[in-house]
């Protein structure tokens, strides 16, 4: 089955010089990890989600730790983020973005979201967004599937 | 690709209440609970009638999610910027027996400026992928009463067709950028213009005002001896076409019908006595049950040839 009766069809995105500020606020507000970042012609450029804000606001020292548990507390991430969130999405989106057409089948778009530990990607259409494909929303509708099959 | 955009959205509650009347105490025989606003009906109209939109706007909390989860189970694309608040619910007590309406509608969330912003900057890069633009209702607080004519000067700055359906200070401020076509809400109309609009002779007069200016498709409703009627001025004649009043269940969303079904003709390049006929089975369809909706285009094109139409001199 292809995926085009999967697809969430909303099309909230960022722009590459939205503040990381006002990501954080759209992510927060529609309740979504990852959002879409889009140029004027809606085309997909990046996409920004929570662990690239997260990775932004955290010293660079961080990745070459084992655990952070020798972190004392919060203040040193806060003030990190509140500098950064000045600076735009397009420093801290990921520009290699993994993104699906309506055509391509369940299975494949189920294995590359599993195998790249993706919780959601844009659908395109000649590059251009025309919504969102969940794994949740996968896993349910594997679930639907196997419930006929029983 | 269609935008409709609705900057009010609501959750509509419709009761059903035989015999209603003021002051009284009813336990409805049916409720039912749908997305709302203008635009957004008329996305769901679409794509009862195989056409694709996307609905933009602005939606708030617990209402606002379930309006985007409706949205998304019928497959519409979306574009809601989401704000702080709650969008409004709107509600409608339907008496089968009496045959009345009554409505109230609620005020909407605050528009910030940073949320009107957003929205801009998403109907800028919609309109590049933008076929027609559609926009209807009123305004929530927060937003310029001019509004309406930014997003249909915008439109067609870039040679995109608009429909507008609307009321009040908004609508008239837009119809100085003559939209491709225009409908009144007649249950203003009155209101304002501040003088009594009490003879079609007086509706039809004012529509010609409006057609004055420019407006391709000017249409309002008006009641008829004979049922429910609508105005349509259009670039060949004043026309007035009629349904049966007996049919009719509730008349919520009628209008977003009727302009959906205008969209079609618009899309499909009907004539503009088929686009008069077909945009009134729409209307007809949609007030032969209750809810928002049609039953499908097969039902709609059963009806188009029982439309009355009358071209005035």
């Amino acid at each position: 089955m292809v995926i085009e009766e999967l697809i969430d069809r909303d099309l909230t995105a960022l722009t590459e010089d939205t503040s990381l500020a006002e990501a954080i606020e759209v992510l927060s507000i529609h309740r979504i990890s990852s959002a879409p970042v889009v140029d004027s012609d809606g085309k997909v450029v990046g996409i920004l989600s929570e662990k690239d804000i997260v990775r932004a606001a955290l010293p660079g020292y961080f990745e070459l730790l084992q655990d952070p548990t020798f972190i004392p507390d919060l203040g040193q991430f806060r003030f990190r983020l509140r500098r950064v969130s000045r600076e735009a999405v397009k420093k801290y989106m990921t520009k290699k973005v993994i993104a699906f057409t309506e055509n391509d089948s369940d299975f494949h778009v189920a294995m590359i979201l599993i195998k790249n530990n993706i919780k959601r990607a844009p659908v395109v259409q000649d590059g251009t967004l025309v919504g969102m494909i969940n794994r949740a929303d996968l896993l349910q509708h594997l679930m639907s599937e196997g419930k006929n099959d029983a | 690709m269609i935008v409709t955009v609705t900057l009010n959205p609501a959750v509509d509650e419709e009761y059903m209440v035989p015999e209603f009347h003021l002051g009284g105490w009813f336990r409805a025989s049916s409720v039912r609970q749908l997305p709302g606003g203008k635009g957004i009906n008329v996305s769901v109209i679409l794509k009862q009638l195989n056409y694709d939109s996307v609905a933009m706007g602005f939606l708030a909390g617990f209402n606002g999610e379930y309006i985007r989860d409706a949205m998304r189970r019928m497959r519409i694309s979306t574009n809601f910027v989401h704000v702080k608040g709650e969008t409004r619910t709107n509600v409608y007590i339907v008496d089968p027996v009496g045959h009345m309406e009554t409505g109230i509608a609620a005020m909407g969330p605050y528009i910030s400026e940073e949320a009107l912003s957003r929205f801009t900057i998403n109907y800028d890069r919609m309109l590049k992928r933008a076929s027609l633009v559609a926009i209807g209702g009123s305004l929530p607080p927060g937003v310029p009463q001019d509004y309406y004519r930014t997003l249909v000067e915008k439109a067609k700055t870039v040679g995109v067709p608009v429909f507008l359906d609307a009321a009040g200070p908004p609508l008239f401020a837009a119809l100085e950028l003559v939209p491709t076509a225009v409908r009144i809400d007649h249950r203003f109309i009155s209101v304002t213009l501040g003088y009594p609009i009490d003879s079609v002779d007086k509706l039809v007069e004012r529509i010609s005002q409006i057609h004055a200016q420019g407006v391709g498709w000017a249409i309002t409703a008006c009641a008829t001896r004979n049922g429910l009627g609508n105005i349509f001025y259009t670039p060949n004649g004043i026309y007035v076409a009629e349904t049966d009043v007996d049919q009719a269940v509730s008349m919520i969303g009628a209008g977003d019908a009727l302009m959906a079904g205008l969209i079609v003709a618009h899309k499909e390049g009907m004539d503009t006595e088929m686009t008069v006929r077909f945009a009134m089975a729409c209307l007809w369809e949609e007030i032969a049950h209750p809810g928002h909706g049609i039953g499908g285009i097969d039902r709609v094109k059963s009806l188009i040839s029982q439309v009355r139409l009358e071209k005035l001199d």
